[in-house]
């Protein structure tokens, strides 16, 4: 399984908000593909998943994360 | 004028695919939250520098830019430590005190990564007068972008190259963007190798994607320094295939340009290259394998490497040591 953590975007970055996700609880993602879009005091970035599988969401829209804080988590597919 | 022979595109390919392969798990850890650095990844770059690193003898110097994983890895930093040092461990060629912006490996002649742009050229300049002064054969390869071709010290370090014949190849790696600003929206001139003239330079450009152009050009330009004929401006045409930074998604670039781009990708041409050239699928796939291991293995090493101690603060700061 992997985690997906809030990522530090640039140097002074030390919290982001999630504005959307581009994917729903449950689906298959791939790695290299667009998963969410997060904001901080400088831009908006879309960032990409980290590895492919089923994604499980933990974090909010809305809601402020620290960097480093767990947004989600990928488990491999079962039916591989 | 030599071309490389299908050994040397397959070594070229190979080093490639190790800076491909590293800058994949990179950008992959940064979008987990596991990794922290600030990152300029080379992606699309890769042919320029594994060119010039297998052109380069071990005693060459190389100094580079902050987007410098490719320069590092062709330059033959080992792998392990290079990316202990971009994930800031102990066990990192500078201790995990550089990061990716400041990776020294003077063993492989990596001699300087600097962080500010067009910084590196009058410390290359440096590098190429120690070796012509003590009658060394050694040529120093100076990184540097397109927007470096504005800075004050591109142009100084130019005339005083030019002047003493030093034994330099100023490598500009033309990616069309300096940090967020197209090369038309910067640059007055049509090309970079044309602000050669000024300082009677030899001046070359050439499409660095291309592994017959880029070999063709590093060759004759790392020769003519190693033989005393003097510098060469040699701009090497390419495209980031990325935003300046890890977390610029690169919006300012136009969508049909990047397109574009990432349809002319050097790597997988430099694949196909490989297959129209008699090697079997299977041999390239036996190559991407291996790469994977020493990709893999030295993720595994730097990930495994522990932190540097705080005590390091005190090391490496002058030449003998700071007592607390």
């Amino acid at each position: 399984m992997a985690e997906v953590r809030v990522p530090k975007l640039g140097m002074s970055m030390t919290d982001g908000e999630i504005v959307e996700w581009s994917v729903a609880d449950g689906d298959h993602v791939e790695a290299g593909q667009i998963i969410y879009s997060l904001a901080t005091d400088k831009v908006d970035s879309d960032i990409e998943c980290p590895a492919s599988g089923v994604i499980k969401i933990i974090g909010d829209v809305g809601v402020n994360y620290e960097v480093g804080a767990i947004i989600a988590e990928i488990s491999e597919d079962e039916k591989k | 004028m030599t071309l490389p022979t299908t050994d040397a595109l397959k070594g070229i390919y190979q080093t490639s695919m190790i800076i491909r392969r590293t800058d994949e798990r990179l950008l992959s850890m940064l979008a987990a939250g596991q990794a922290r650095m600030t990152y300029y990844s080379p992606r699309g770059q890769e042919v320029i520098s594994a060119t010039v690193g297998a052109l380069l003898s071990d005693d060459d110097y190389v100094v580079t830019i902050y987007r410098g994983l490719h320069d590092h890895i062709s330059a033959g930093t080992p792998l392990g430590p290079l990316v202990a040092e971009f994930l800031g461990k102990a066990s990192g060629t500078c201790s995990g005190k550089g990061g990716p912006m400041h990776v020294t490996y003077p063993e492989a002649g990596m001699m300087v990564t600097t962080g500010i742009v067009g910084s590196g050229l009058p410390i290359a300049n440096g590098l190429a007068l120690a070796a012509q002064m003590r009658g060394e054969d050694r040529v120093t390869v100076c990184n540097f972008g397109d927007g470096a071709s504005n800075i004050g010290a591109f142009h100084e370090a130019l005339t005083l190259a030019s002047l003493w014949k030093l034994p330099i190849v100023f490598l500009c790696q033309n990616n069309l963007y300096s940090e967020h600003t197209a090369y038309e929206l910067h640059s007055p001139v049509d090309s970079v190798a044309s602000r050669g003239a000024a300082y009677a330079m030899r001046s070359v450009t050439v499409n660095g994607n291309d592994p017959d152009e880029m070999w063709a050009a590093a060759d004759e330009a790392i020769r003519h320094a190693r033989e005393g004929g003097g510098p060469t401006l040699l701009e090497a045409m390419t495209f980031r295939l990325r935003g300046h930074t890890y977390g610029d998604g690169g919006s300012y670039i136009p969508k049909n340009q990047m397109a574009d781009a990432v349809e002319a990708d050097p790597v997988p041409g430099l694949r196909a290259r490989l297959l129209r050239e008699g090697l079997s699928e299977a041999d390239i796939v036996d190559l991407e394998s291996e790469v994977d291991r020493v990709v893999n293995d030295a993720l595994q090493f730097a990930i495994d490497s522990e932190e540097p101690d705080i005590s390091e603060l005190r090391t490496d700061v002058y030449s003998s040591e700071v007592f607390a």
